[in-house]
């Protein structure tokens, strides 16, 4: 038997990894464990990740330059993100819950307008160009660039409710329902995929550490976990008889 | 037929999962039973064929937006474009949105160093750089103004005594900018943000959910090609596998000759990928022949 932190690290890593698993089989304690500490741990590492790697040496780094040592140099203007980040936390007082608000408008605006003019021009404008039909290519990319378009504007017309969706309207709209079809179904098809693909990684791991080197971590955890949930069903169902 | 079909259509889902495990275990545990070919996708082709116009000394940006949880899929081709880079003399700059991204760009490094394949050295060959919060603003603060928001680098090394920091100022001292993602911050941001407004090559490397948004930018060459989930790193991966035995045949001075290159992990896994997929298909194809006679039953 070897004893080391690794083993250790291993030992858990299995072990969250079949208590998430055995909700396949149904709901059950162990399932139920390993997500709350799933979410704790979660909660609590990107809390002091973001203090320790944003707050403390991009703010405090700056109003006090000397004491952190971050390599920024004084900035006063740094004062007002403090006091809004201050405001962010006053939702807990509800008397001074409205001042939150402040910071919000500043975000939400914030967010807007700079999403507002790179959204317009990657999503909007350089799409809308390349629909287009560039007859200097090939007869293959020439088609597939007029299903593009027809593509584009029959979803287009779908979604377009101020006509009701009859004759001409109705037929391009019903065009535009099989292309969106199609796109839901690729992307379920790559849903799929990623999903199985993460299986995959997971299972890599368990079959890794079930050698000696590991102690048998799989094995005698997996077992283990079977016997523990045969016996807690069959109290369930005792129980509920 | 009709009562078979009636019984697959009542089984318990967990004899559903049980086969879809065993056919993913057991490829994993025997590969030799189940060898199927790597065809390489166009899109993959185009990613390979932008890095490898890319000169000796020319300087390329990775963006790592990923974590444990979408590490099979991302993490294999993460591997491969770097020992890519590598074998081109190409100085590489890691930097992290996500908050695992330094974990596993430490990962990927700790794996091209101990394959002993390259001679490099951190600080002049590459940097990394620790997680910055922010997503999308972080990647115009990259844009417009790298120093402002990397003072050091992720060992606390100020970045003014690197010599692979020299002229580096914005997004437009790169080169390149290539992404990992696995949702947001990902490509599409490093799209809106960066690369369509500095004009700037951008490529990447996501997982399979994130495909079919990207393919947008693919199809209107915002984006270089791109390496779509597991299969596309393992084509990425046996590409860069042909490449490298090839340079070391012919003496390429940034691989060292004694080195052993090695396939690949997403190569591996993706009989395990095909065999699972071949079943859901099967499951697919039963289980609407079950609903049908289904209903046919009820009238």
């Amino acid at each position: 038997m070897i004893f080391n932190f690794e083993i250790i690290g291993v030992w858990v890593l299995v072990l969250m990894t079949l208590c998430i698993l055995s909700y396949l089989y149904g709901d059950n304690p162990f399932y139920k464990i390993s997500e709350h500490i799933f979410v704790g741990v979660s909660a609590g590492y990107v809390f002091a990740l973001v203090w320790w790697d944003q707050i403390w040496p991009n703010l405090f780094g700056r109003l006090f330059p000397e004491y952190v040592g971050a390599g920024f140099e004084f900035s006063p203007i740094y004062i007002i993100p403090l006091i809004l980040g201050i405001f962010m936390l006053f939702r807990l007082i509800p008397s001074l819950s409205w001042l939150a608000r402040i910071a919000i408008a500043y975000i939400v605006g914030m967010a807007a307008g700079l999403k507002f003019y790179v959204y317009i021009n990657s999503n909007i404008l350089m799409q809308i160009q390349n629909s287009a039909i560039d007859l200097s290519k090939s007869g293959g990319e020439i088609f597939n660039h007029i299903l593009i378009l027809l593509g584009v504007f029959s979803a287009l017309v779908y979604f377009f409710f101020s006509k009701e969706h009859k004759g001409t309207v109705g037929a391009i709209s019903k065009i535009g329902i099989y292309f969106l079809m199609i796109k839901f179904g690729a992307s379920f098809g790559f849903a799929v995929m990623g999903r199985i693909s993460l299986l995959i990684g997971r299972f890599e791991d368990l079959i890794s550490y079930s050698s000696y080197q590991y102690n048998y971590a799989t094995p005698i955890i997996l077992i283990s976990m079977i016997v523990i949930l045969g016996i807690w069903s069959f109290q369930s169902s005792e129980t509920k008889k | 037929m009709e009562r078979f079909f009636t019984i697959f259509g009542s089984i318990d889902r967990r004899v559903i999962f049980l086969l879809i495990g065993l056919s993913v275990l057991i490829p994993l545990i025997k590969p030799d039973w189940v060898e199927l070919p790597i065809k390489i996708d166009n899109n993959t082709q185009i990613v390979y064929d932008s890095i490898a116009d890319l000169n000796e000394g020319d300087r390329v940006l990775l963006s790592f937006e990923y974590g444990a949880s979408t590490k099979p899929e991302v993490h294999p081709m993460a591997v491969a474009v770097l020992k890519h880079l590598f074998s081109k003399g190409i100085k590489v700059y890691i930097v992290s949105l996500w908050p695992e991204g330094p974990i596993m760009a430490k990962l990927a490094m700790d794996e091209i160093i101990a394959s002993n394949l390259f001679n490099i050295e951190d600080g002049k060959d590459y940097v990394m750089f620790d997680y910055k919060v922010g997503g999308s603003i972080v990647i115009k603060n990259i844009a417009d103004d790298f120093r402002g928001i990397y003072k050091q680098d992720y060992n606390k090394i100020p970045i003014e005594t690197l010599p692979i920091m020299q002229g580096i100022y914005n997004v437009q001292d790169f080169d390149f900018v290539f992404d990992f993602s696995a949702g947001v911050p990902g490509n599409a941001e490093w799209v809106q943000y960066a690369c369509d407004p500095k004009e700037v090559p951008l490529s990447s490397g996501c997982t399979s959910i994130m495909v079919t948004d990207a393919i947008p930018y693919v199809e209107s060459g915002q984006l270089r090609g791109i390496l779509a989930g597991m299969p596309g790193a393992a084509e990425y991966e046996k590409m860069v596998y042909e490449y490298l035995s090839n340079e070391l045949v012919n003496n390429n001075k940034y691989i060292n000759q004694n080195a052993n290159i090695d396939k690949g992990k997403a190569f591996a896994r993706m009989s395990a990928q095909s065999v699972a997929h071949l079943l859901m298909v099967i499951f697919i194809i039963l289980g609407n022949l079950s609903y049908y006679y289904e209903r046919r039953k009820k009238g």
